[in-house]
């Protein structure tokens, strides 16, 4: 068994700490794992993503070109910009609300084009505006876990949602868990009513 | 009794130190390496080690060195660039050597993602001739530092454990012993005059030194018949594979559809080179493959025991030009560079394929540009564009030019557009000598006269900076320092400094102020400010602008990555005339302009207010104040 993940995000989107509850749930379903996370510089607002491996037989944890299983893309330019990554037959879970960059690039970056080419081209996708969702469940920040949520939700890791629910509760400090869990079941329940929609279609 | 669990390599690296007795831990903080250090100093209590940062890498070495001396378990932990600092104690220090355990966790950076050099510490070991180790997963990087202590214990030597970022900010699942170290019994400092550099004690122990280069590449070439950290295994062809640290791991996934078919040799323990093994490896190799990142050090070594020993073999790598020379390698780039060897050689191996991605990229439309950039409500941009101001001021009244000398840290940010306040950068603390420097070249040269402006963080003035200001204000440089002290090591993390009354290990300290340094380094102007608003900061500019001789500021604010600021601004529609100077001038990632034309805040703002100072329209008001 082997199942790639690709996180891809902004700079403070909390995308090293959505590949790192990915990984500990993996790796606590019995499963190894190798994560690549991007930490330093970049992580001041540029373009970041993290790798995560899981499966039987590890090897690096950057995953090669045409190889991801899943793209969790927290940004809608973010998922575009590593879509080489995914194989053949690959879901996308991507983010709505996107994030402009200032100054430069904003005039060439048009999100609700970039949305429409990853619907049109990418057929296993799941979107919805997570940032909105966390919003409401209390604070914008949470859209990773809202995101990592909607990915257990579809059925799309290889591990069962329990897991991911007890990493939640063991690595969430106290202090933002409530907000945390909100956004998780909100999102579970998003991806539901997604599900039940396209299958009465 | 073990468990498993999911490590980065960099706790990995200090579990396995904690594990192996690790008394005195010292240290500069620098991505990837940082969080071995602060991964001890949060267990620090729990398991009764000494762990603290010190001002910079030299200082840290040499602390640590001093414990060692004493029979302690030391270890120093610092990134590459690092390592320069403290090449000058580590070069004498191999000929000295130790007495308890000596372990320099060196982190480098290829890509580089975080980082001013590509260096390659393999090649800094061999030219300290101090070993070195270089694992490929955060379980070996686990398992290698307790190999790195007893080694070190063993041969009296210094051992550098040398990782990449990959390895080094790689998380995986790792099984670990329980954790109760085992110390040393410290038998304390013996005088002796074997600690006391001399050249004679150096010509003495120089050949000891060589000597023991050999003595530990035969070690390591043994290490190869228990297949842990260095292996080999043989392939169907006669092609072989070698690869030494994350890129054997990349190889290995390379060649996973050609299984059996290479031979490939795995090197743990890169230097001293294990040259025995090499040559037994080359006995059934007509064409060698090199896969390392960085420089062509397995592949060097590998030439010379090639023509040592008149062996029948050729040997790819940077050198034919198979692999590129530069930048951080993946299973893909190896596939390139194999498939590229393979062709040259003509071979009758069908060549490596890469997995088809599903979308092609190049159907994509435009993304958005994202460089690096100063978090939204960052104290560094107000004072940089407070010195933009100020400049721009003394150009159009008094003619003159001004040049701002960068330096290592966040605010190296301040280079990007629209701010382009780093006119140079080059290593941490050159920003007060290169302007000391450019200053005293107009002096002698009779070129027209600019004011040289260097711009220093907290931490960096600590780490380098106060040296470079007594130079310039002993030889009488015309240079205004700006320190900007948001009272926290941000880039790589928030650790604390010596400005901050808090040591590595959460006590109490002395509060060492950067103005009074400045003062009694003899500055002639010494001002310190409270980060507030934009034209107190433009003022405090000018002025230190105008001085004649070295003047410095110190603003003094807060971190807003640790400290969110209060309340968020917002765009008033009705007032707001579109003129974009928000967005033109400041660089804010919390500010975008939409197809209207009229900018908008995002969340992220967080609420420092810069942009409602330079508005001319009064648009840009709290939050608060227009609901």
């Amino acid at each position: 068994m082997k199942f790639d993940i690709l996180i891809a995000g902004v700079g403070g989107q909390g995308v090293v700490l959505a590949s790192r509850l990915l990984a500990t749930a993996a790796m606590d379903a019995g499963l190894h794992v190798a994560t690549a996370e991007t930490i330093g510089m970049a992580q001041r607002e540029g373009s970041v993503t993290s790798h995560v491996r899981i499966g039987d037989d590890v090897c690096g944890s950057l995953i090669p070109q045409g190889n991801a299983d899943l793209l969790i893309g927290l940004e809608p330019g973010e998922a575009a910009r590593n879509l080489r990554f995914l194989r053949k037959g690959a879901s996308i879970v991507v983010n709505e609300h996107a994030i402009m960059p200032s100054t430069q690039g904003s005039e060439v970056y048009d999100p609700m084009q970039m949305l429409e080419f990853l619907k049109s081209n990418c057929p296993d996708i799941i979107f919805a505006d997570f940032t909105g969702l966390a919003k409401d469940a209390g604070t914008y920040r949470a859209a990773n876990v809202a995101m990592i949520a909607a990915a257990a939700g579809a059925g799309l890791l290889p591990f069962s949602v329990e897991y991911l629910w007890n990493v939640l509760e063991k690595m969430i400090p106290e202090k933002y868990r409530d907000v945390n869990r909100r956004a998780y079941d909100m999102a579970i329940e998003s991806v539901s009513k997604t599900k039940a929609a396209s299958k009465d279609q | 009794m073990t468990s498993k669990r999911i490590l980065m390599g960099n706790e990995a690296i200090a579990f396995g130190a904690i594990k192996a007795g690790v008394q005195i831990a010292s240290g500069y903080p620098g991505t990837p390496s940082t969080e071995v250090m602060e991964t001890i100093a949060s267990h620090a209590k729990e398991y009764g080690i000494y762990a603290e940062w010190a001002t910079n890498e030299k200082v840290a070495l040499e602390t640590a060195v001093g414990a060692a001396y004493s029979g302690a378990n030391a270890m120093v932990t610092m990134k590459q660039v690092g390592l320069n600092v403290a090449s000058d104690p580590l070069m004498s220090l191999s000929y000295i050597g130790v007495k308890g355990s000596f372990v320099i966790l060196v982190s480098d950076d290829p890509g580089p993602h975080s980082s001013q050099t590509e260096q390659d510490t393999r090649a800094f070991g061999h030219f300290a001739n101090i070993p070195v180790f270089d694992p490929a997963t955060p379980q070996e990087a686990y398992n290698m530092t307790k190999l790195a202590f007893k080694l070190s214990h063993e041969m009296e030597t210094p051992v550098i454990l040398r990782t990449t970022t990959r390895v080094s900010h790689g998380s995986s699942d790792v099984l670990i012993e329980d954790l109760s170290p085992v110390f040393r019994d410290m038998e304390g400092f013996v005088k002796d005059t074997r600690w006391t550099i001399f050249p004679k004690l150096t010509a003495q122990r120089h050949p000891l030194l060589e000597e023991l280069q050999i003595t530990m590449s035969d070690r390591f070439s043994e290490y190869f018949a228990d297949n842990s950290f260095n292996s080999v295994s043989k392939g169907s062809s006669k092609i072989g594979i070698a690869a030494s640290g994350v890129s054997y791991l990349y190889a290995k996934e390379a060649i996973r559809n050609h299984p059996g078919t290479f031979s490939v040799f795995k090197a743990g323990t890169v230097y001293p080179f294990p040259e025995n093994a090499a040559l037994e490896f080359l006995k059934d190799i007509n064409e060698l493959i090199v896969v390392e990142e960085l420089d062509p050090y397995l592949e060097e070594q590998f030439l010379q025991v090639a023509g040592k020993y008149h062996l029948n073999v050729n040997i790819h790598g940077k050198k034919d030009g198979s692999f590129p020379v530069s930048g951080e390698y993946d299973v893909d780039v190896v596939i390139d560079g194999v498939n590229r060897v393979l062709e040259d050689i003509n071979s009758d191996i069908s060549p490596l394929t890469h997995s088809e991605p599903a979308i092609s990229q190049n159907d994509i439309p435009p993304l958005p540009v994202r460089a690096p950039t100063l978090c939204a409500g960052c104290m560094h941009r107000t004072v940089f564009y407070a010195f933009k101001k100020a400049a721009a001021k003394l150009r159009s009244q008094k003619g003159v030019d001004s040049v701002f000398s960068g330096d290592i840290g966040c605010y190296t940010l301040g280079n990007a557009k629209p701010l382009e306040m780093v006119n140079t950068c080059l290593c941490m603390g050159a920003g007060i000598s290169i302007a000391a420097g450019l200053s005293q070249t107009q002096e002698y040269r009779g070129t027209q006269k600019a004011k040289q402006v260097s711009f220093i963080g907290d931490s960096t003035f600590f780490h380098s900076g106060i040296a470079a200001v007594i130079s310039a204000v002993y030889n009488n440089a015309d240079i205004t320092i700006a320190v900007l002290d948001n009272r926290t090591t941000a880039m790589t993390g928030h650790q604390p400094h010596p400005g901050i009354g808090l040591t590595a290990l959460g006590f109490p300290a002395k509060i060492i102020d950067i103005a009074d340094v400045l003062k009694s380094c003899g500055v002639g102007m010494v001002k310190t400010i409270e980060m507030d608003t934009l034209d107190e900061c433009m003022d405090m500019a000018t002025e230190a602008m105008e001085f004649e001789g070295p003047s410095a500021i110190v603003f003094k604010g807060n971190c807003v990555a640790i400290c969110k600021g209060q309340g968020q601004y917002l765009v008033d529609e009705d007032k707001c005339t579109g003129c974009g100077l928000c967005i033109s001038q400041l660089g804010c990632p919390a500010i975008f302009s939409i197809s209207s034309g009229l900018p908008v805040i995002q969340d992220t703002c967080s609420g420092c207010g810069l942009c409602a100072e330079i508005c001319p329209s009064d648009a840009i008001v709290l939050r608060e104040v227009l609901q």
